[in-house]
């Protein structure tokens, strides 16, 4: 056989196979292991994010198994990469929609967008647990956030940092990524409620690899405040920049919480040292399933400390545990629809969720009570100063 | 059928077409990004006429056309904006050397996701959903199928258009171009109307491609702009061979199928087996799997068999 | 209202990205020049030798072996890529040279997922950090030197764009001025021919692979010295801009790259500097290289292959 009907041979047997390969479900809710499907991201440049947040969902899993698993069966976290396309999102999507009972993330914002409708007009359940509540809206009551809406919570803990420090002349960058121009809105409501001005909105270029003229397009406002709403990478970089050029000030640079991420204590080191950051997660927390996970995810990357989004799919293997064994669910595939209703309805209003942080009650698919801390940044730790508790 | 071997079979008749895209102006050595940009253009505009939303934490500021236009209309639409613009740039780079032609292609598709991420009415970054089903009163899953359909048989209609451009005078004029660019001049190829013609004709099936992605994602957002989409469809020509167009529907169903099937504990290095794939074949086929010489000989091959009962053992080719 | 400190500010700024440009693109060029390779991804190889300079760093806390080993990573990734570029030039009649720019796409991806899985779990590395830079030469170099209002420059900034501009033209005096430099762009432009003539294939193939190593490697360490950091996708980000400049420039034409390069960069930070919108800095950036390519196909200062 010469070489050209040797490839020939290969590319029929490869396609046949990857035909052949979807007429087995991989995701199957068996009544003898609760098999929980879970896209995320898995390769590309931000890999290491879908790492961690498979490392959170496969320690549930493990402690869940170890108690003696869901209502007597063992949990399993069927791992799907769906890398960021969303044409590979939405097929990924649809190997799951005759089977699964629920479906954890997609992670990435462009396969949510494609892949969530999706799942929404089939009637499948999606656990977004990582990004903000205004990408999963529009599909409630078929995806649920983690998060309350941005403007509910976000105005007051700017207000507050701007009175904690005194400031009133304010610069803010903002990158034109995902929900982070409108939590850059929801800033200008606190900076307007803290009786402080706007300056200016300096746009961070999603592909920028040097932020000189950004920190001069910023310092040229003379402002006494900043707010970084950019990439986590990117802050320190910026930060450095302006200390270049004798910031001083850096309690009165506050960082927002989507920029609470390893790339930003990785990146930032020591020379972040005194920034100000909000965020949901309070790592300074001491319970025993906080402590444990904190030294095992240490044990696991390097000392590193857990970033804020690892413990997200940790609770949400335990949330749909809760559903399972509070809504009476059986795993019966002959029953899979009303099954699947039956765990939305109890996750979108669960009262009292005893998350690994805090305890929290959802209301039309968002947490109503989640407690919202500012943090001075010392050496890769935060230091709590501030928090606002929902009434 | 499934929702999955209907959502995998549309969207590889999409990619052959936007491969095909890619693979028109190629003929005569000009790699047109443009398309990418214009199958982004003609989903928004599809989007927008087809009654399609934006997302609810931006409502309030967006403009709502509240058109209803049938998948017919914006597919029409899609593809004579998208031709049209590819025409108009055309004018201006028909003739360009090939690199030049990718710059072009690049700003384009830099300018329409700025576009598209600063307007509220197309809902910035968070785009449009909500795109009605192709043909309402049906249900998913006959959506699905009807889908596939509609998909193949695009693929059948630019396929049959390409493969009678490939055998007539202007499919062997633009190959001459392609060899020699000069000694096509002193035959008197008139190179930049050929280029014209070719990138007008990308263009318009990138627009094609862009209203079919559309109503298969029922969604559109600046983040499906993207330079792994220029890797995937340059991938997928030259591996499965730029000199004819049965390379793409060889190289698009298999490149594009096994990342999909990649066992769980495969998932986490699925980029690297892709790659090494990308890098074998390659390695083994410089030109592509699918090649003219293979061709002709696969012709011969048919031609034998035909005509050895009639006792004939004459070669035809 | 933009003012003459601001903009010198930005001029400043626009340099120091600019040298970046400036450095990736020689090396693109000359990997055309020598062995004409469309190596799209080679910022992505620059990001790998960055990689390895940090890894022993990190494990010996000294510059000189951080250097060495860019340098080194950067000469093995080009001898070990070797073989596949030459496999597909031998074809040449046959085989397009756009098939090495998917070969280069393929060389990108396995990098990418490399640093993006196997190196500090993913994470962006730093060179700021103690282990990295335990005697603060790095900090020292980045620190400002002069600043004056928003003006700052520091040595970093100066010493990428002095060698920037050094590499250049010593690249330039080797390429068209000597025996070997003849040799390497006979061998790229027709292998039979350079054989006939008696030019040695093998000795010179080895020879300009190492000389774009090394080249590789010296960007590699300043950009590093630069940036102060890297993550797997900062070749990713340069990667279509490094070919734009090229093709601006006109293929293959360095004094052309160096110009373009630099002139791209303070194009840039003017637009993020003066309007607000950052977001459209690329937008800006682009929209101009399509005013020009449009007016000059082949390239302001021409195609040099």
């Amino acid at each position: 056989m010469n070489k050209n009907k040797k490839l020939i041979l290969i590319c029929v047997m490869l396609l046949v196979v990857s035909l052949s390969g979807w007429s087995r479900p991989s995701a199957e809710t068996g009544v003898e292991e609760w098999q929980i499907p879970f896209l995320n991201i898995l390769t590309g440049p931000i890999a290491s994010i879908g790492g961690y947040l498979q490392w959170g969902a496969e320690r549930a899993a493990e402690e869940i198994n170890a108690a003696g698993g869901i209502a007597g069966k063992p949990v399993r976290i069927v791992s799907i990469d769906t890398g960021m396309e969303p044409a590979g999102g939405i097929t990924e999507m649809s190997k799951l929609l005759d089977s699964a009972l629920v479906v954890m993330g997609p992670v990435p914002e462009p396969v949510i967008l494609a892949a969530v409708p999706l799942a929404a007009e089939e009637g499948l359940y999606s656990f977004t647990a990582t990004t903000s509540y205004e990408y999963v809206a529009d599909f409630y009551p078929w995806a649920i956030s983690w998060f309350p809406p941005t403007t509910e919570r976000l105005a007051p803990i700017i207000s507050g940092w701007l009175n904690h420090i005194g400031a009133s002349r304010v610069v803010q960058f903002v990158e034109n990524y995902g929900v982070w121009a409108g939590m850059a809105k929801a800033h200008e409501q606190g900076v307007a409620d803290a009786g402080a001005t706007l300056l200016r909105q300096v746009d961070v270029s999603t592909d920028a690899v040097t932020f000189g003229p950004l920190a001069v397009n910023a310092l040229q406002q003379n402002p006494d405040a900043i707010i970084f709403a950019c990439n986590p990478q990117k802050i320190p970089s910026i930060i450095n920049e302006l200390k270049s050029r004798g910031w001083t000030r850096m309690s009165n640079l506050l960082i927002f919480s989507s920029g609470d991420a390893p790339e930003l204590y990785s990146v930032g080191g020591s020379n972040i040292n005194g920034a100000m950051i909000y965020n949901y997660v309070d790592p300074g927390l001491s319970s025993p399933r906080w402590d444990a996970f904190r030294a095992a995810y240490k044990a696991a990357y390097n000392g590193s400390e857990p970033p804020s989004l690892s413990p997200n799919y940790y609770d949400a293997v335990y949330m749909i545990k809760s559903a399972i064994e509070g809504a009476g669910i059986t795993g019966d595939p002959s029953r899979l629809a009303a099954e699947r209703i039956l765990l939305r309805d109890y996750c979108n209003e669960i009262q009292n969720f005893e998350g690994i942080q805090f305890t929290w009650s959802n209301n039309h698919g968002y947490p109503k009570n989640k407690p919202l801390y500012l943090f001075e940044i010392q050496n890769g730790a935060k230091i709590k100063v501030l928090e606002i508790i929902p009434e | 059928m499934s929702a999955t071997l209907s959502n995998y079979l549309t969207i590889t008749a999409i990619f052959i077409l936007c491969t095909w895209a890619i693979y028109l102006p190629y003929r005569m050595g000009q790699l047109h990004f443009m398309m990418i940009a214009n199958m982004v253009i003609s989903a928004y505009l599809g989007a927008l006429f087809s009654g399609a939303v934006v997302s609810g934490s931006q409502v309030q500021e967006a403009i709502n056309l509240n058109l209803h236009w049938p998948f017919i209309l914006t597919l029409i639409l899609g593809v004579v904006v998208s031709g049209l613009l590819g025409y108009l740039i055309s004018l201006a780079i028909g003739d360009a050397p090939c690199f030049a032609v990718v710059i072009v292609g690049f700003a384009f598709m830099y300018l329409t996701k700025a576009i598209a991420e600063n307007t509220t009415a197309l809902g910035r970054t968070f785009g449009m959903f909500r795109v009605p089903r192709i043909v309402e009163g049906l249900s998913n899953s006959q959506n699905r199928l009807f889908l596939v359909c509609v998909c193949f048989f695009f693929v059948l209609l630019v396929g049959f258009w390409i493969y009678r451009f490939d055998k007539s005078k202007l499919g062997r004029a633009a190959s001459s171009v392609f060899v020699d660019r000069d000694l096509a001049v002193s035959l008197g190829i008139n190179v930049k109307k050929m280029g014209s013609l070719l990138q007008t004709a990308s263009s318009a099936l990138g627009g094609l491609a862009g209203v079919l992605y559309l109503y298969t994602l029922r969604a559109i957002s600046p983040s499906f702009i993207t330079f792994h989409n220029v890797g995937l469809f340059m991938t997928m020509l030259f591996v499965g061979g730029y000199t004819t167009q049965w390379g793409p529907l060889l190289a698009v169903p298999i490149l594009w199928g096994i990342p999909l099937i990649m066992p769980e504990s495969l998932q986490v290095w699925k980029n690297v087996f892709y790659a090494v794939i990308l890098i074998g074949i390659l390695m083994l086929k410089p030109e592509g799997v699918i090649t003219r010489p293979l061709l002709r000989r696969l012709n011969n091959l048919v031609f034998k068999r035909r005509l050895k009962p009639a006792g004939s053992g004459k070669n035809l080719s | 209202m933009l003012n003459i400190e601001i903009l010198i500010a930005q001029i400043v700024n626009g340099l120091s990205l600019g040298s970046i440009y400036v450095l990736l693109v020689t090396g693109f060029n000359l990997l055309l020049l020598v062995a004409m390779i469309i190596h799209f991804s080679f910022p992505v190889i620059i990001v790998f030798s960055i990689y390895m300079s940090w890894i022993v760093m990190n494990l010996t806390g000294s510059l000189a072996l951080g250097i060495l080993a860019a340098v080194a990573s950067a000469i093995l990734v080009n001898m070990v890529s070797a073989p596949i570029f030459q496999h597909i030039m031998r074809k040449r009649g046959s085989v397009d040279i756009n098939a090495t720019m998917v070969i280069s796409m393929g060389m990108g991806m396995l990098i990418t997922e490399w640093t993006s899985h196997a190196i500090n779990n993913g994470f962006p590395i730093s060179f700021e950090t103690e282990a990295v830079d335990p005697h603060g030469w790095l900090r020292a170099t980045r620190a400002p030197f002069i600043r004056a209002g928003l003006v700052s420059i520091s040595y970093s900034q100066v010493l990428t764009l002095l060698t920037g501009i050094i590499l250049v033209a010593a690249l330039f005096w080797v390429l068209y001025k000597t025996k070997a430099g003849r040799a390497f762009r006979a061998i790229a432009e027709n292998p039979d021919g350079a054989r006939l003539v008696g030019i040695p294939l093998l000795k010179t193939g080895v020879q300009s692979y190492i000389l774009t190593g090394i080249l590789g490697g010296l960007t590699a360490a300043l950009m590093a010295l630069l940036l102060g950091q890297a993550s797997p996708d900062l070749g990713d980000q340069l990667g279509h801009k490094v070919l734009g400049i090229s093709i601006i420039a006109g293929l293959g034409n360095l004094g052309g790259g160096l110009v373009i390069a630099l002139l791209l960069g303070i194009v840039e930070a003017i637009v993020q500097g003066v309007f607000s919108g950052g977001s459209w800095s690329n937008t800006v950036a682009f929209l101009l290289m399509l005013v020009i390519v449009l007016a000059k196909p082949r390239g302001v200062f021409g195609i040099k292959l």
